[in-house]
């Protein structure tokens, strides 16, 4: 037992001698919770696409046409000037850019010039949507003085009028009656929401602490991996064996080391994110249970991954490369739901995936212990196979 | 000259052989850019953007002239790239889809509809509603569906509006009788069927659309992920270059080179240029593999080099900074590791920059990685070298004055001083 403490508070001297070590301890994490966190879409977001537009007309016509824009199911309009339009549109932060220009008016509408300026990017999906909704936003608003222009229309097919005078009231009446009828007009539409059940659970700070928690923390337990390619360089594991300490005992004090501090970071990261985003983390017995057997699962993986490495260096860049793919792949950076199904599978040989969910059963759907005992369970499957097979292929040369 | 280009050349082969730095300037944004693909469907052929290809059904138990033209509106192949649409005739089982999540919504035309918006004989039948059963959990395609809908019911009632108004009109004008209404109403329906009259033409304010004068690529969700991965590593490949500008005096090979008749700004000059070699050659290895197993179309091929190359200085200039600052090779490692994470997820390589606070896209604006993956989201979209003018303007800036702080630090340090 005291050997294995020895080797255990050996390695922790060793990677805190660098005060950087701090950096990927907690600084690094800390910071990536809080970036992404506040870069995550909530799902309360106004999701419409964003158009720019521009009044230069500042009638009541173009404003109502703006009104109907603003109710528009898919587009969310933005007045701006037509300079900052045009930077927006440039930059594509806005995906259309739509121009009332000045001489928008009734008038113009009666002797038929009245136009908008549609600016938008070619083949885009969502600029082809933008102008759906714009052209409906406009008819609606148009749709009075439309019919009094064809009214106008009809009454000179019948005969011309005797004076520009008379035509001008002509409209006038027929604007007025076309007005009233569109007040008059039923609702042709009925929206029913449809009873499709949303077994997607989102929070952005639940599933960034998570997922940030699993990969920060599994990054450097596979680089347990390194920490034998430095023994095993600096020659000290040979020496090791002019001592009595057999294969098992080394590894474990090295393992339970690691997963000691490993689980220490990860309580740093929990208190973290229960203070800045006052997260519930669930059954307190039951987050231990996930996080402790994630930890084994993934120093396993390094102590597998350090019989195959030579070089340190290699070990290193591995187990960035491993935790970055194993964390991305497991969901942790974006959530599993939205893979594609064969993915969804195949995140499935992932520890992360099921860390991932362990921690999300416990915080968002309010696991108990009984309920994440299969991840737990899974879990401590990957840490038999690895331990397994770093175990055999171990040598101290 | 010669001798700088001689140390350059030589760092970039030393880069090349050590496997442990290729695991992270090649096999990483590689791996981790297909991992995206992966996951974001683009090897499965699964749209993730939610608009396109939206299946819905339309139920149309009207069978009349106005279900008819919307049924035509829903098959038109203007909306073959948004919609999905799927005729039925079981308004129950389209419900059920919807609810079951098969798909967006359902759109019931109930009978008698076109005779409730088009009276037969003066008269019309009470207002019946078509149904729109939207799907809850997909709430941007159900709102592209609706759109289109308020779209066709906004042009129908204008159509009618403008009917009863001229009709209204003449009667109230005298200009026919009550009597002749029917018959007014019946001539102007043919006169406007036979004026072939388009859509757009009947609007009584126009819209003029134009788009930008250049080709344009489809969005490929691996266009803005292989530079993003790209980048986040190139951040990894200056750090490096740095560290062995370190490495050179910690190991003694320095005051060797200092023995042999070449100066410090020589062999300062043949780093740094090793430095943006070996960056260079790891981004046009990336694109090459990218456009090579995935068919990506980067754009503009003399853009994405002179982008490329300015992304590169910028970054060599961040690199510099680090290993001026640091006071061993292991700080450089450390710390340019940190910068290389904390940089790609600012720079917007993971997120998009437009869902982030504003106090972090103006920080973005600190990185290459956010002017590079403007950039190469521009030309990927079709833009060209004009497009591009300010992220090359931004990193060349960027690059030169971390460039002139670096050499001031490395002055004051003494490195490379005989």
């Amino acid at each position: 037992m005291h050997k294995i403490f020895a080797i255990a508070w050996k390695d922790a001297l060793i990677r805190f001698s660098s005060k950087a070590e701090l950096i990927f301890f907690i600084i690094l994490p800390i910071v990536f919770i809080f970036i992404i966190a506040g870069g995550v879409p909530t799902g309360h977001e106004d999701n419409r696409i964003r158009i720019v537009v521009v009044d230069q007309a500042g009638t009541t016509l173009s404003a109502e046409i703006l009104s109907a824009l603003e109710n528009s199911p898919s587009v969310r309009p933005d007045l701006l000037t037509l300079e900052a339009a045009q930077t927006e549109f440039d930059a594509r932060s806005a995906t259309a850019l739509l121009i009332i220009p000045a001489d928008l008016d009734v008038a113009s509408i009666q002797n038929g010039t009245a136009e908008l300026e549609l600016r938008q990017p070619p083949n885009d999906v969502n600029a082809s949507v933008a102008s759906r909704a714009i052209d409906a936003a406009v008819r609606k608003v148009s749709a009075a003085l439309s019919a009094a222009n064809l009214a106008v229309n009809e009454a000179k097919a019948r005969g011309a009028f005797k004076s520009a005078e008379e035509e001008q009231a002509y409209f006038n009446a027929a604007l007025e009656t076309a007005k009233r009828l569109q007040a008059e007009a039923p609702e042709r539409l009925t929206v029913i929401e449809g009873n499709t059940p949303d077994d997607f659970d989102y929070d952005p700070h639940v599933n960034v602490s998570a997922g940030q928690l699993i990969t920060w923390v599994f990054i450097p337990l596979f680089g347990i991996s390194a920490l034998f390619a430095y023994e095993r360089t600096q020659g000290t594991l040979r020496r090791l064996l002019t001592t009595p300490t057999s294969k098992a005992t080394f590894l474990l004090g090295t393992i339970s080391g690691q997963v000691t501090v490993a689980l220490i970071q990860m309580t740093l990261l929990v208190i973290f994110a229960r203070l800045a985003f006052s997260l519930n983390w669930g059954n307190p017995l039951g987050l231990y249970i996930v996080l402790t057997c994630g930890c084994l699962a993934a120093a396993a993986i390094g102590t597998a991954m350090g019989t195959f490495i030579k070089s340190e260096g290699q070990a290193n860049g591995l187990s960035i490369l491993a935790g970055m793919l194993m964390g991305m792949l497991g969901g942790c950076w974006y959530p599993l739901e939205l893979f594609p199904k064969f993915m969804q599978t195949v995140a499935r040989l992932f520890p992360t995936t099921w860390a991932m969910q362990g921690l999300l059963d416990l915080s968002l759907r309010g696991a108990n212990v009984t309920q994440i005992l299969p991840e737990a369970g899974a879990l401590l499957i990957f840490a038999v196979i690895f331990f397994g097979i770093g175990a055999l292929r171990f040598r101290y040369e | 000259m010669l001798k700088t280009f001689i140390i350059g050349f030589k760092d970039l082969k030393l880069a090349f052989r050590d496997r442990a730095a290729l695991i992270l300037m090649l096999a990483a944004p590689f791996l981790v850019t297909v991992g995206m693909g992966l996951v974001t469907g683009r090897f499965s052929g699964t749209d993730q953007s939610g608009a396109l290809n939206i299946p819905v059904v339309v139920v149309n138990l009207d069978n009349d002239a106005i279900g008819n033209a919307l049924v035509e509106v829903f098959n038109s192949s203007e909306l073959a790239d948004l919609l999905e649409p799927t005729a039925s005739s079981d308004a129950e089982a389209a419900r059920r889809q919807v609810d079951e999540d098969q798909i967006v919504a359902a759109i019931i035309i109930p009978a008698g509809f076109t005779q409730s918006v088009i009276p037969t004989n003066g008269v019309a039948s009470s207002p019946i509603q078509i149904e729109f059963y939207a799907n809850p959990s997909r709430p941007t395609s159900a709102g592209i569906i609706k759109t289109i809908l308020d779209g066709f019911l906004a042009r129908i009632d204008e159509m009618q509006i403008g009917g009863l108004t001229s009709i209204t009109q003449l009667i109230a004008s005298g200009k026919i009788s009550p009597q002749e209404a029917n018959q007014a109403g019946a001539e102007m329906g043919k006169r406007f069927e036979a004026g072939g009259t388009t859509y757009a033409e009947t609007a009584a304010i126009k819209i003029n659309s134009s788009t930008t004068a250049t080709e344009t690529n489809d969005f490929d969700p691996l266009a803005f992920f292989a530079p993003s991965m790209a980048l986040m590593f190139l951040m990894y490949t200056v750090s490096y270059g740095g560290r062995s500008i370190l490495a050179e005096e910690t190991q003694g090979t320095l005051p060797r080179l200092l023995a042999t008749p070449t100066t410090s700004v020589q062999i300062l000059g043949g780093k740094i240029f090793g430095i943006f070699l070996t960056g260079l050659a790891q981004m046009l290895i990336l694109i090459g593999a990218s456009s090579l197993f995935f068919q990506l179309k980067w754009g503009d091929a003399l853009g994405v080099v002179l982008l490329v190359c300015a992304a590169v200085f910028g970054a060599t200039g961040w690199g510099l900074l680090i290993t001026a600052l640091a006071r061993t090779p292991a700080q450089v490692g450390s710390v340019g590791t940190a910068v290389m994470l904390i940089f790609a997820v600012l720079g917007g390589s993971f997120f998009q920059l437009s869902n982030m606070p504003p106090i972090m896209q103006a920080f973005s604006k600190i990185t290459p990685n956010a002017w590079a993956l403007d950039g190469f989201s521009t030309l990927a979209l079709g833009g060209k070298l004009a497009a591009i003018a300010p992220p090359i303007t931004a990193l060349l800036t960027m690059g030169l004055i971390l460039f002139l702080i670096s050499a001031a630090l490395f002055g004051k340090k003494n490195l490379a001083q005989k």
